[in-house]
């Protein structure tokens, strides 16, 4: 028999509103009760069911592209060896002679170009690229920041330093200019610590496939869709 | 997509759907990015539905539901059927990612949509308002819940969508009511489970 007060805390706990300690006893609680932890799934299922009372809507398409992309195996192509590479001509060079050097020098470069595209196309570090921004008013002339951009995977990292937290109702928003689209493409909100530094991941909302710049504007609270306050901070490569 | 089932045969409907739900958990468990994409189709609008109507903002939903799929990926492996179905699973686990991204901003929540009965006209920019090609088991089951839940006492249905969408503690959603605890309490557990017995109906 469940009394009315476990009750009460299972459909707190269902809607997880219980705090630290209260959650603690009740998992104590429950794991010697199967009745109650009967209840307690159904409760769950019930308030899982509360999702669907919302107007309803579908994510962008390009989402799902985003995170197939992010969930991809990495594959990894052998660095061809620097002593292979550098010195595998060698022998050749001594025989031909000088001009059959300088071919074969030609030849190499080729060679190398080739392989270097190859491991860009595939590894990650080989395609980032860095964008340091500077500060513009009326951002702090100490202010900086810097992101690295992985256009295949459409992701990147920001790295911001000496820039105060923005006043109340405000926040910081990352845009990437691109070169395809007429407006900056917002690529959310940045929030700094108490020391004016922020490290943080993000996205673009739309595909960005041609970034020129990434610039930080002050914007409402909560970020606008098109951008609206002064820039604070832009950069290109 | 099709999370439902008609009127008067939800359990045996559901329990099909459970368990191709928990079939696809274990293989995307074993990395099957194919029963991914699947749940990824079955699963993103109604999660996207709800980081929206709790963020109000698409870029912040969409980002939202990345952190969420990105964990379903990593931990499909450790999802316990017998918790709860992956459905809420993945809910609860949207609700809990919308949360944090709302504490981390040290703002309010904001439930953008008004009542419930009026929620189908909600619109956003970017977003794209599910088709008719929408299932009619899925619009059926949201017309089901929604129904249920509009004809809870009204106030069980606040304390209830105060508690799930804006994520008030009780004592929280007392304080604003002007109630005492006990009376929040008993309107959240007994409005639950109402919803729970009209869903097993």
């Amino acid at each position: 028999m469940i009394s009315e007060e476990q009750q009460d805390q299972a459909a707190l706990y269902a809607l997880r509103l219980l705090d630290a300690d209260e959650h603690a006893a009740f998992e104590s609680e429950l794991k010697g009760n199967n009745e109650l932890r009967d209840l307690v799934r159904e409760l769950r299922e019930a308030a899982g069911h509360l999702a669907l009372t919302t107007p309803s809507l579908l994510p962008p398409a390009s989402l799902k592209q985003r995170i197939m992309r992010e969930i991809a195996p990495q594959q990894v192509v052998p660095i061809p060896s620097p002593q292979r590479a550098s010195f595998g001509w060698i022998p050749w060079a001594i025989a031909a002679g000088l001009a059959l050097f300088c071919g074969l020098l030609a030849v190499d470069r080729a060679r190398l170009e080739r392989q270097l595209s190859d491991v860009r196309a595939v590894d990650p570090l080989m395609q980032t690229t860095f964008y340091t921004l500077a500060p513009s008013a009326p951002a702090p002339a100490d202010a900086k920041a810097t992101v690295a951009w992985q256009p295949g995977r459409q992701s990147g990292v920001i790295r911001i330093s000496n820039l105060p937290a923005p006043e109340a109702g405000k926040d910081y928003q990352l845009w990437a200019v691109d070169a395809e689209h007429k407006d900056p493409i917002s690529a959310g909100i940045v929030r700094v610590d108490k020391n004016g530094v922020a490290q943080i991941r993000f996205s673009p909302v739309e595909k960005a496939e041609h970034v020129k710049a990434f610039a930080i504007s002050l914007e409402r609270e909560g970020g606008v869709p098109k951008k609206e306050g002064p820039i604070l901070l832009v950069g290109s490569t | 997509m099709d999370y439902g089932e008609a009127p008067g045969s939800c359990m045996t409907q559901e329990t099909l759907q459970q368990t191709t739900d928990r079939e696809m958990m274990a293989r995307i468990g074993h990395r099957d990015q194919s029963a991914f994409s699947t749940l990824y189709d079955r699963l993103s609008g109604p999660l996207y539905s709800l980081a929206m109507k709790m963020l109000g903002d698409p870029a912040e939903a969409q980002d939202a539901l990345q952190d969420v799929f990105l964990q379903i990926w990593s931990r499909a492996g450790t999802y316990d059927p017998e918790q709860s179905s992956v459905f809420s699973w993945a809910v609860l686990l949207t609700r809990s990612r919308v949360i944090d991204r709302l504490r981390a901003r040290g703002r309010r929540l904001r439930v953008v949509a008004g009542s419930t009965e009026d929620e189908e006209h909600g619109t956003t920019d970017a977003s794209t308002v599910e088709s008719a090609a929408d299932t009619a088991e899925k619009s059926d089951e949201a017309t089901r819940v929604r129904y249920v839940l509009t004809n809870l006492p009204s106030e069980q249905r606040e304390a209830i969508e105060m508690a799930f969408f804006e994520h008030l503690t009780h004592q929280e959603i007392a304080a604003r009511l002007g109630q005492p605890l006990g009376t929040i309490k008993a309107r959240i557990r007994r409005g639950l489970l109402k919803l729970r017995e009209h869903l097993h109906t």
